[in-house]
């Protein structure tokens, strides 16, 4: 639960912070559909660039933004190995062949029996994972002691390089763009911003004060449940529930004996909350005056010029071709 | 020895990510049998994080617990040298809120979970939970029925039951009489000392209610924002100077007491601990 | 103030929860309702402010019958602070607790941020505002509640055992808040099994099984010993001591007369 970082404010003083909400959401939405219309590395690149900046203008570490890329290393390695070897336009840049002999895979698993025990002890593991995948084949390759078995050929295409790289950066771009978003916005000024920015839908009949206060009232709850999570597993601990052990059925016991009193609690609480809010004149749907009023300040027109100049070039640059 | 804290520290992690000090330098040896034990002190002062310590939910950063012979650190349980659950056994730990822990669709059901748990057969639980329920005062009807279509004061009873069924050595109960009428709270109480005077358990109570304290209580430890301030005798405990700083409440019975000698010069031969007591000595200076 | 006129009600059918009440409040009154655990009382708290419907009879706060139209101008008129105080604090922080209510009645931020100070002043929590409720007390959560009332301009509070999960600093915190609205001519209703409470108001209704068992001046009630017990309720330990001393047929004029005073608050 500690290391979720997207979605999670961060104090700080930068302009970022100073930014309106409804301003940040937009020009977060121009700057994404950029990043998607965008169609060459070199453009994307420049892009990731120009974000760099802002990152260090805004005095936001850049350790935290890679924290919240963590979560979505597996899909970025997925994505950019796919394109690699099975993107097969452009030019033929690289190849090899593997070939598979007992000395050369006997050097290849007494490797990954080393990787297998000093796996715990290296801080980067999907990092040395890589490096120890990179190093077999880079072995089977090269060497080759005894008979060979059988080969295979890996061919790495111009383009699948390209567009591995490219489709790696947009990704990065906007994972980085929302925990921009979220790491200098308050939860609950990022609720009147979602607020604000969604009140066209009310034209469609989606009620959007309704949405912010489920948002609002749930932020409220989400540590209180947690605690209470807490204390109910630590209820169940001592009469005998070992979370750490037990067979399938066992187990299916013990979530069982969490979610029962989790549930039961909650409805108790929301129908509490319920009456609370209604006996302080809360009525779902009458309009409401708000304490928190968001304020438009000059800085915020030129951000939002700022997106939308970014957008136009791009749209421009798309037209002509690049 | 029953459970032995030896220089205990718990340091818990806030929602701010901050670190809270819950217990500081805590040495406190209890009885394994024969013990009636009253924990007071404010909201937030440790006190639940002190039993906790008592059954190994939560383990201690620095120092040691040593829980019916066996040591718990923070170093043995990373190891893994100890089991946790035979000690959740013999500490039975009652929560504060029954709805922590009932989840069963009968109460018979969520009587004999414990048990179960620790690998006694169901028919032995069974038998155990009919006599249990009575133990907690309610009769065998109840064994049927759906804990959540019972009253606050009989949930708080069947989760009673529902640890009474571990047979635990020790019974901690964390505020087992808040929000029930005065009623309800007199027969639990009753109960608990029936289980401390036919079984010689050792009972350890959280309360707020000083008039239990003085009436139940042969023991008191009163904590203060992580620190252990007081451990002796409960009587001892109200006669002293200071216990206004530790927002503790006079006893009624006392409080009487002391009225009724300030206001007309009564002269009693010693502190009331019943009311009957107060009364007979109340008769001899009238009479 | 209030009028409750042969009020009846019941979640199943066949199973009435409260039976043919009938209840007045003057305005500035302070009136307890004693009763044991699941004798009605929470569930008139909830009928008076409209959060349930009565199966039978009327409520009338101050000229208005409660009704579908009448219901929310009526729950501007009366607040309730309920028993636990994690389940009634919607705000994110104390300032936007006591915020909601006035959000709801749209009264204009100018005027809102006004009030926030001013009440936030009154509870004691002005230190507080910026504040999110994992990082209070029991008791300052209440006091908030009391705050977010109090700043909707309310005539009545119903203290629907706000204090039965408080520690006993917390409670003596409440209590002395409810005492110096009293003072103040906010017309209080506490519904409590707490005796200690009890004493301090000026009117006890005793419920017992969704009926009225008695209601009558608190000093009358506090020393009806049969009464109390039938109802799961005890005496005063003064007064239980006074019952004894007759009952074994001592006399000590100045004896019963520091008992009986020590257990009324007047």
């Amino acid at each position: 639960m500690k290391n979720i970082v997207i979605g999670r404010f961060i104090p700080g003083s930068s302009f970022l912070y100073k930014m309106d909400p409804r301003t940040k959401i937009i020009v977060l939405i121009l700057l994404m559909v950029s990043a998607f219309l965008v169609r060459s590395l070199s453009l994307i690149a420049f892009g990731l660039m120009l974000l760099m900046v802002v990152l260090i203008v805004g005095r936001i570490s850049v350790k935290r933004v890679l924290l919240g890329l963590r979560p979505l290393m597996f899909l970025l390695i997925f994505t950019f190995s796919f394109q690699i070897f099975f993107n097969t336009a452009g030019e033929l840049v690289f190849t090899t062949t593997l070939a598979y002999s007992p000395g050369g895979l006997g050097v290849v698993v007494l490797l990954w029996f080393f990787w297998w025990f000093t796996r715990r002890r290296i801080p980067f593991k999907l990092l040395y994972f890589l490096v120890v995948l990179i190093a077999s084949g880079t072995l089977l390759s090269l060497f080759s002691y005894g008979p060979i078995f059988t080969t295979s050929t890996i061919e790495v295409y111009s383009q699948g390089l390209e567009m591995a790289l490219f489709i790696m950066l947009r990704l990065v771009i906007i994972v980085t763009l929302s925990t921009i978003l979220t790491l200098t916005t308050k939860p609950t000024d990022l609720n009147l911003g979602l607020e604000a920015v969604l009140k066209p839908f009310k034209l469609i009949r989606v009620n959007t004060e309704e949405m912010a206060m489920i948002i609002s009232i749930s932020l409220r709850y989400i540590p209180t449940l947690l605690d209470e999570a807490n204390k109910i597993i630590l209820a169940q601990a001592s009469r005998g529930v070992d979370f750490s052990e037990g067979k399938l059925k066992e187990k299916l016991m013990q979530i069982v004996s969490l979610l029962v009193p989790m549930f039961i609690i909650s409805f108790k609480r929301s129908d509490e909350l319920a009456s609370a809010m209604e006996a302080r004149s809360f009525v779902p749907g009458r309009p409401r005056t708000r304490l928190h009023q968001l304020t438009w300040r000059p800085m915020d027109t030129v951000a939002l010029c700022f997106g939308l100049i970014i957008l136009s070039t791009v749209i421009v640059l798309r037209v002509i071709g690049w | 020895m029953g459970i032995k804290f030896e220089q205990v520290n718990y340091a818990y992690r806030g929602p701010d990510g901050q670190k809270y000090l819950a217990l500081a330098n805590i040495n406190l040896p209890i009885g394994e049998t024969g013990e009636f034990i009253t924990l007071i002190g404010e909201t937030g002062s440790g006190k639940t994080t002190l039993v906790q310590h008592m059954n190994a939910l939560l383990v201690p950063d620095t120092g040691s617990v040593t829980v019916l012979g066996v040591k718990v650190t923070k170093e043995a349980v990373a190891k893994k040298r100890i089991k946790l659950n035979p000690i959740r056994k013999k500490v039975g730990l009652v929560f504060q809120f029954p709805e922590y822990q009932l989840f069963e669709e009968t109460v018979l059901k969520d009587i004999i979970f414990g048990p179960k748990n620790f690998g006694v057969p169901e028919a032995e639980a069974k038998a155990l939970a009919h006599e249990l329920i009575k133990v907690v005062g309610l009769d065998e009807s109840y064994l049927s029925r759906s804990p959540f279509n019972l009253s606050g004061g009989e949930k708080k009873r069947v989760s009673i039951a529902g640890i009474l069924a571990m047979e635990p050595d020790i019974l901690i109960l964390d505020e087992p009489t808040s929000g029930l009428d005065p009623m309800g709270r007199d027969e639990l109480l009753t109960v608990f000392n029936r289980i401390h005077t036919t079984l010689n358990k050792t009972i350890i109570l959280i309360t707020h209610d000083m008039n239990t304290v003085y009436r139940y209580a042969k023991r008191a430890l009163v904590m203060r924002s992580g620190y252990l301030v007081y451990d002796g005798d409960p009587q001892a405990l109200f006669s002293r100077k200071n216990i206004e700083n530790w927002n503790l409440e006079t006893p009624d019975l006392l409080a009487l007491q002391q009225l009724i000698s300030s206001e007309l010069g009564f002269k009693f031969p010693h502190t009331a601990k019943t009311e009957e007591d107060l009364l007979t000595m109340l008769e001899a200076v009238i009479a | 103030m209030i009028e409750i006129r042969d009020l009846s009600f019941e979640y199943q059918t066949g199973k009435p929860v409260l039976h043919d009440i009938n209840l007045s409040i003057k305005k500035g009154e302070w009136v307890t309702i004693l009763g044991h655990n699941g004798s009605g009382k929470s569930t008139l708290s909830k009928l008076i402010v409209g959060l349930l419907k009565p199966k039978t009879g009327s409520v009338v706060v101050d000229g208005l019958t409660l009704s579908h139209d009448t219901v929310h101008a009526i729950r501007r008129k009366v607040g309730i602070v309920f028993q636990n105080p994690d389940n009634q604090f919607v705000g994110v922080t104390v300032r936007d607790d006591i915020a909601f209510g006035l959000e709801n009645l749209q009264v204009p931020r100018e005027d809102m941020i006004e009030r926030i100070e001013r009440f936030a002043q009154k509870v004691g929590m002005t230190e507080f505002l910026n504040k999110e409720p994992h990082a209070l007390s029991g008791g300052q959560k209440q006091r908030v509640a009391i705050a977010g009332i109090l700043a909707m301009d309310t005539d009545v509070i119903i203290f629907d055992e706000a204090t039965s999960m408080l520690d006993p600093k917390g409670r003596r915190m409440i209590v002395d808040y409810m005492r110096q609205l009293n003072r103040e001519g906010v017309t209080i209703l506490t519904i409590t099994h707490d005796m200690k409470e009890a004493v301090l108001s000026d009117r006890i209704v005793i419920l017992k099984e969704g009926k009225i068992l008695l209601d009558d001046q608190a000093e009358l009630v506090l020393n009806n010993r049969d009464m109390l017990e039938q109802s799961n309720l005890e005496l005063l330990l003064p007064l239980r001591v006074r019952h004894a001393l007759k009952e074994r047929g001592l006399k000590h004029p100045e004896l019963e007369a520091l008992l009986w005073a020590s257990s009324s608050n007047k």
